[in-house]
């Protein structure tokens, strides 16, 4: 027989030999029967010393030919085997994707710390320092020094916890104002502050008060600050946590510690301003007051009210999550039913 | 205020619909808190006159011909006990609604027909308490001056075609708390002048000046003005000043006391009228009660005076609350006669004092404690006695007792335009500034940048120049301020150092899953003082609004206790809670607040689930948790240390004190069974908590870092197992093993511990890993045998542990 012959047919009945092959096992068997090193192949090539010299180029490149094609059989047919065992294996570890994960305990921030941290980061965006008082104040800087002396009638306007004759809980931030003013070196700025904190009233609990809630007071004082800086400074605030489409009205108010004092409303938002038992059919609503620093204020904090003036405001963080989420009661904020407090979840900032 | 927009008209030209004068006034004066049209709502009520009223035998009904202005009279069915023929009354004809959106139908009583319904004021919207006595069980008759006709509708006769503005008043605007103040006030806002009548009083009586001596301390009342008039018959008022009484909410009582409170609504002076026999030993002395004193006010209430309160005497006993209320003992009755009238100007202070004192506060007494206008004491007075010549038939004597006739100066307040354009970013000119003083009635003098300006007496709220920046602003009107930003040098917003900590601490717990709660700070005295290794002394309010709210609490635990009772009174007993806020002491003489975190774990580790892989949350559970706290702030283990504690309110042995660098900071643990079996709520849980003190973590914390690169070099772990008597504690043995087990120990950890049937009684079996690491060099075996070989030693020799 020709020696091509002979290759030739090696080829044919190893590609059969390999399409018959059932398993890994026998595949291996017939890899090493046809390229192992007592395979013909080999053998072959082997006995290259045999043939003429001449034919010695064309029978190792007719060899070498046969060998690739039979490898490349081995591997497919090795590929379909390792293919059919993963899939089983992979059958077997099927799992059903749809029932539920393990779940773990899933943290909130409490409503009023929203809006606060909201709030405060936008306040530190245009400068402003956070400042913190403290909570048990005395008469002298919760009142005395915000101008409101002993028997001022507003005093009546804020029921207060008094512990003795000079300490109190404190029923608003402003305390923080007079604490700051007294501290700060003008000559090394302007004074730019927020002052949040919880505050007491001497209030039965019910559904629109509560003798504990949060303020946020705020205050700027320079040589040329305007009523138009706190108009501008106000509105902002006002379209930031209530939205920009919103419209404000100042209206002129009272609070001992400024002059002149007003209150901010914004546009309702449930009825844009129609009129709603929210908004009490007026089309406003109430969200903060303010005004420019009162002289006596200044002064009593030994700032020089000739030179140096400024505005102030306070709002009510209680307020401004009942007003941005809808909440109808005032006491949810402090019963902290986790019903109530994981559907905030969805707010983070 | 009640203001009543056609009475409003009395003194101004006004052509503004009075929703808009509303809004109008709202953004330069007063917050107006409504505007009500009282006729809203209400059809075909109309003046009736009945002709005919008879008892239907054996019902409390009267069957009434009733002149609507029809061709025919209408039979109408009523219930009233004042139903009387030739009274005019208010009919609700067919088809008519009432208050209430009720709409009135013509139907059958007990077989009777009946047309229509006679009304009492109530049943058309009144209030209760403007509704005068003699008609609030009744229907309303009108009175026999008023001028109706059968037929025509009630709402002009009544006042209900008006609207009623409600001034919001802020206390220092006490001077719209009258038509005249509220009259400038609005004048001022729609630039009209205000015209007010002054009164003309011409006495037709004799003197009565020497009847009466009448001491007065100045202090106390700087102005005190009495005139008497005489020969008074005690009536009904005349519709049209009833109707505007209750219009702005004051009940009609009789014509004395109806012309005392319509002066006041008019001039903002409060009246009082006596009746002259309560003088009649000749005296009247003002002064401050003395100890003992009683005194039956009008409103049946009798109250011990207080030497702080201002009474007005007959020269021997109280008669008068000055300022607040009258006595019972000098009421005008209808038997009286004679009257005397008081217009005074009392302390302010005092009169709020001893309305506070005893719960009393009354229209007069709000007025007193606001201010009043010292000009118009005489004007009141006046006008009273002219009201009770016409209402009354009473007969003005000649002459009045002033007693104390202090002045009051009207207040100059200089200022410049510039101040005022500074303060409010404005670019106004003189001119356009000295219009507004004109439309308020100041007169502004002075030249080029001064202005000296001069308020009259009924603007006593206005003394230094911010109070003028007020005035020219919201009349210029804050709607044209421009929005600006403060142009200021640049200032470095952000956080203390010790709020950015706290910021983090919150962060990281609440990312471990928890969900923050605010509690009440007030508590009760046990509550604040539980769940507290050493309690301090504590701080108590003076008034508190119950007792489980009188103490400030000295640890955040119990709030989330309370949080955790109504969840699970709720059914919500699967809980992961915090708090981070302050808690409050009394010590050394000063009152301390700290900054602490708390919280609160119940249930499980991982919602229940159907592979069963729930695990109950439990000390270690928590305490891992806090483990984790901690070094994500960068405190090292090594440096943490929980001792077993006994602390109020927390199970007895599983409760630890944390100590980092051996400073208490918390305590960590299991609420006791004692306080979970008291709460129904709680009982049978476990609850878990921890409470840190952040002032002292904070301070504890390193600032910043610089990052080192990570080992190069593999780390060698072994493992050790130890047979250990069960007093020995897990910190025990790593302290040993710390000790012996060289430099290159890097970690100990915990891998098993198990006690039973398999170990010797009184043992339990604990298994570690040790890390061993040189971050400079390849460790060798022998190295780290060399290291074991020594940590075991030291076990058995000084633990008397065993090495299995």
């Amino acid at each position: 027989m020709d020696l091509f012959d002979r290759i030739n047919k090696l080829k044919e009945e190893g590609l059969d030999q390999i399409k018959q092959a059932e398993n890994q096992k026998m595949l291996d068997k017939i890899r090493v029967e046809l390229m192992g090193r007592k395979g013909e192949l080999t053998e072959i090539l082997h006995s290259m010393k045999d043939i003429a010299p001449e034919n010695r180029p064309k029978v190792g490149q007719e060899v070498n030919q046969v060998r690739d094609i039979l490898q490349k059989q081995l591997d497919e047919a090795k590929d379909h085997f390792l293919q059919a065992v993963i899939a089983k294996k992979l059958e077997e570890e099927k799992i059903d994707v749809t029932l539920p994960g393990r779940e773990g305990h899933l943290g909130s921030k409490h409503p009023i710390n929203i809006i606060l941290d909201d709030l405060e980061s936008y306040f530190i965006g245009m400068g402003y320092e956070v400042v913190q008082g403290p909570e048990i104040e005395t008469d002298h800087y919760c009142f005395e020094m915000m101008n409101l002396p002993k028997d001022h009638p507003a005093r009546d306007m804020q029921a207060t916890f008094y512990i003795d004759e000079e300490d109190l809980l404190r029923t608003q931030t402003s305390g923080d104002q007079a604490r700051v003013l007294e501290k700060h070196d003008f000559s090394k700025g302007p004074l730019k502050m927020v002052g949040p904190g919880k505050v007491y009233r001497r209030d039965d609990d019910d559904a629109t008060h509560s003798h504990q809630f949060q303020q946020m007071e705020g205050l700027v004082v320079d040589k040329n600050v305007t009523m138009s800086d706190l108009k501008g400074t106000l509105e902002m605030i006002a379209k930031h946590v209530f939205g920009q489409d919103r419209k404000t009205r100042l209206r002129p108010s009272y609070f001992p510690f400024t002059e002149p004092s007003v209150e901010m409303d914004v546009s309702c938002f449930n009825c844009n301003g129609k009129g709603c038992p929210i908004c009490k059919y007026t089309g406003w609503i109430e969200v903060l007051g303010a005004g420019m620093v009162h002289p006596n204020v200044l002064e009593n904090a030994g700032v020089d009210s000739t030179v140096y003036g400024g505005f102030a405001f306070g709002l009510g963080l209680d307020r401004f999550a009942i007003l941005k989420y809808g909440i109808s009661d005032i006491r949810d904020f402090y019963t902290n039913d986790v019903r109530f407090l994981e559907q905030f979840r969805k707010e983070e900032n | 205020m009640l203001v009543s927009y056609n009475w409003l008209k009395d003194f101004l030209n006004l052509s503004e619909d009075p929703k808009d004068l509303g809004e109008k006034i709202t953004r330069t004066g007063v917050e107006i808190a409504s505007v009500v049209h009282p006729a809203e709502g209400l059809k075909k009520l109309v003046v009736g006159h009945v002709i005919e009223c008879e008892d239907i035998e054996g019902t409390h009904l009267h069957k009434c011909q009733v002149d609507v202005g029809e061709d025919e009279p209408i039979q109408i069915v009523c219930g009233a006990p004042n139903v009387a023929a030739g009274e005019d009354v208010i009919v609700a004809l067919h088809g008519a609604r009432i208050a209430g959106n009720e709409k009135i139908k013509r139907g059958k009583i007990r077989g009777i027909k009946s047309n229509g319904m006679i009304c009492g004021l109530q049943e058309i919207g009144f209030a209760d308490k403007v509704v005068p006595p003699k008609y609030a069980d009744g229907i309303f008759v009108f009175p026999k001056d008023s001028d109706v006709k059968p037929g025509e509708d009630v709402y002009e006769a009544l006042g209900m075609n008006d609207y009623i503005l409600d001034f919001d008043i802020t206390p220092n605007r006490a001077d719209t708390l009258s038509m005249e103040g509220a009259a400038y006030e609005v004048g001022a806002i729609v630039d009209e002048k205000t015209k007010v009548e002054p009164v003309v009083l011409k006495a037709d009586g004799p003197d009565w000046t020497d009847e009466l001596d009448v001491k007065v301390d100045e202090k106390l009342a700087p102005k005190f003005y009495l005139r008497k008039v005489s020969n008074v018959k005690i009536g009904e008022s005349p519709l049209w000043m009833q109707r505007r009484l209750w219009n702005a909410g004051i009940r009609p009582i009789n014509n004395v006391v109806d012309v005392t409170n319509y002066v006041m609504l008019l001039t903002g002076q409060p009246l009082h009228a006596y009746d002259a026999r309560t003088f009649k030993d000749g005296k009247l002395e003002v002064r401050k009660a003395n100890k003992g004193e009683k005194l039956t006010l009008l409103n049946d209430k009798e109250v011990e005076l207080d030497p702080n309160d201002i009474i007005i005497t007959d020269g021997e006993k109280p008669v008068m609350m000055a300022g607040v209320m009258g006595g019972k003992n000098s009421e005008v009755e209808d038997s009286t006669t004679d009257v005397i009238l008081e217009s005074a100007i009392f302390d302010g202070t005092s009169v709020r004092q001893s309305a506070l004192r005893h719960a009393n506060r009354t229209e007069a007494s709000s007025r007193f404690e606001k201010g009043v206008n010292w000009d118009n004491t005489q004007k009141a007075l006046d006008m009273a006695a002219l009201l009770l010549r016409n209402d009354a038939a009473a007969t003005v004597n000649e002459g009045e007792i002033k007693a104390t006739d202090v002045q009051r100066n009207p207040s100059v307040v200089k200022t410049t335009v510039s101040y005022i354009n500074k303060v409010l970013g404005t670019e106004l000119t003189r001119v356009e500034m000295k219009k507004i003083f004109d439309r308020l009635g100041f007169t502004a003098g002075g030249s080029e940048d001064e202005l000296i300006v001069t308020v009259p007496n009924r603007r006593w709220d206005i003394s230094i120049p911010a109070d003028l920046v007020e005035e020219v602003g919201r009349i210029y009107g804050y709607d044209n301020l421009k929005s600006t930003q403060p142009l200021l040098a640049e200032t470095h917003g952000g956080y203390s150092e010790k709020e950015t900590a706290m910021r983090r601490i919150k962060d990281i717990v609440q990312g471990q899953g928890l969900m923050e709660a605010i509690s009440y700070s007030l508590t009760s005295p046990e509550k604040a003082i539980s769940f507290t290794k050493d309690p301090k002394s504590v701080v108590e309010v003076q008034w508190p609004l119950n007792s489980s709210r009188s103490t400030m609490r000295e640890n955040l635990i119990t709030g989330l206790v309370d949080a955790a009772s109504y969840n699970m009174a709720r059914k919500q007993k699967e809980l992961a809670l915090f708090e981070q806020g302050r808690v409050y002491d009394h010590e050394n003489n000063s009152f301390n607040e700290h900054e602490h975190l708390a919280a609160l774990y119940s249930g499980h580790t991982l919602s229940a689930n159907w592979q069963h892989l729930d695990q109950k949350i439990d000390f270690y559970f928590v305490k891992g948790q806090l483990t984790n706290l901690f070094r994500a702030l960068g405190i090292k283990d090594a440096d943490v240390e929980y001792r077993a504690e006994v602390i109020g309110g927390m199970h007895p042995t599983r409760t630890a004190g944390i100590y980092i660098k051996d400073q208490y900071v918390g305590l960590i643990g299991m609420l006791a069974h004692t306080v979970t079996t008291l709460d129904k709520a709680l009982r049978g849980s476990e609850i878990y908590v921890y409470e840190i003190d952040l002032d002292l973590i904070t301070s504890m914390l390193d600032k910043g870092m610089k990052a080192k690169a990570a080992p190069k070099f593999p780390a060698i772990e072994r493992d050790l197992s130890l047979l250990v008597p069960n007093a020995i504690t897990n910190a025990k043995i790593e302290a040993q093993i710390k000790l012996n087990g060289g430099k290159y120990l890097h970690d100990i950890r915990v891998i098993d511990v198990y006690s039973g049937s398999q170990i010797e009684s009184g043992h339990k079996s604990i298994s570690y890993s040790l890390t061993f690491l040189n971050e400079k060099d390849t460790l060798t075996d022998e190295v780290v045998a060399k290291a074991m070989e020594k940590v075991e030693a030291a076990l058995k020799e000084s633990l008397k542990i065993k090495v299995r």
